[in-house]
């Protein structure tokens, strides 16, 4: 199917890239330990918006403007909005319907755990960058399955 | 073949709790998934986020996607393109800096003659576009197979033969171009 000539081009790409570019051992340590972040019987909430990619090219121009994001499930969306403070990333919440909850902010250096109120309120502050997933223990259901969001990268 | 079977094995005991299933999927796809956010053009630092945003989505969905998908290698490959696209799209809305070009820089020339690796490098480097980032996927150990390819490229899998068929020939063209014969160096 290959041909040798193209087969033998391959293999020194392969040994170029393996010397110049290879998957540093960090990342491979990291992705190793992703798996004890795994959750069982929680609900998954999918990222449905991202103002970061979402909104028009048009609209980035002028834009200081936190990033807006919202996750969904069958029972809740999460909307939250992310400010940079350096290289620590703000987080500001709303839970729809509004509800109170523990929200466990899941993030590179472990886990914070904060409080949404009646309203649906919550505010997490000082979470390092990197991938951030958020996992909601609704008060109204403290024995159903939890709702968890999708991992993204702040 | 017999890769593939591993590979559904390796989810299954992944998915049952097992780690060394889910060791054995990061050996496997450890390469395409970081190769696949260079190709993209992502800075390490970016790309080392992508890369574990996306592992960790795997961790997160491996129970539905043991049932209803035995292409892992499939689905983290397109994950890892969305994610990087994503990156690239919020670097833009930062306006931060452009990042360094990636695939990385090989060592500055000196007074000796580069070895032939950097010189491919180098060549890869300045490829057309479509170019540099099918043969930086391609190039990644274990090598894709065409149905990962087209996913961290955003490809239709019967195009991929003849988009990497053009691809090694630009490549080898270029190669000749500047004196190296590709297909003879380690002779």
């Amino acid at each position: 199917m290959v041909n040798p000539a193209d087969a033998q081009l391959l293999d020194e790409l392969r040994r170029a890239a393996s010397q110049f570019d290879p998957p540093p051992p960090a990342v491979i340590e990291a992705a190793r330990s992703s798996f004890t972040w795994r959750t069982i019987d929680a609900e998954l909430a999918a990222l449905v918006f991202d103002s970061g990619v979402d909104r028009p090219v048009t609209a980035l121009r002028g834009g200081e403007g936190p990033r807006l994001m919202t996750f969904s499930s069958s029972g809740l969306d999460i909307e939250v909005e992310v400010a940079n403070l350096g290289s620590r990333r703000q987080l500001v919440g709303q839970l729809v319907p509004p509800q109170a909850a523990d929200i466990d902010v899941r993030h590179a250096a472990g886990t914070t755990t904060i409080q949404a109120d009646q309203l649906g309120r919550f505010r997490a502050d000082a979470i390092g960058s990197g991938p951030v997933s958020l996992r909601c223990r609704l008060a109204a259901t403290p024995s159903g399955p939890p709702v968890v969001t999708e991992w993204v990268p702040l | 073949m017999g890769a593939e079977i591993d590979v559904h094995d390796l989810v299954q005991a992944a998915a049952a709790g097992d780690s060394h299933g889910w060791d054995g999927l990061v050996e496997r796809f450890g390469a395409l998934v970081w190769s696949t956010a260079r190709a993209w053009g992502l800075s390490l630092e970016e790309g080392a986020d992508v890369t574990q945003t996306t592992w960790l989505r795997l961790a997160e969905q491996l129970g539905v996607l043991r049932d209803g998908h035995n292409r892992i290698g499939v689905w983290l490959a397109s994950t890892a393109r969305q994610e990087s696209l994503r990156q690239l799209g919020t670097r833009v809305a930062d306006h931060a800096d452009p990042g360094q070009k990636e695939p990385a820089a090989p060592p500055a020339a000196t007074a000796t003659p580069p070895e032939p690796e950097v010189m491919l490098w180098r060549v890869l480097r300045d490829l057309p576009e479509h170019c540099r980032r099918l043969l930086r996927v391609l190039s990644a150990v274990p090598p894709p197979d065409q149905e990962e390819l087209a996913a961290a490229l955003d490809l239709k899998v019967a195009d991929v033969p003849a988009a990497r068929t053009a691809c090694l020939e630009e490549f080898r063209h270029r190669m000749a171009s500047i004196g190296i014969k590709a297909d003879a160096q380690d002779s």
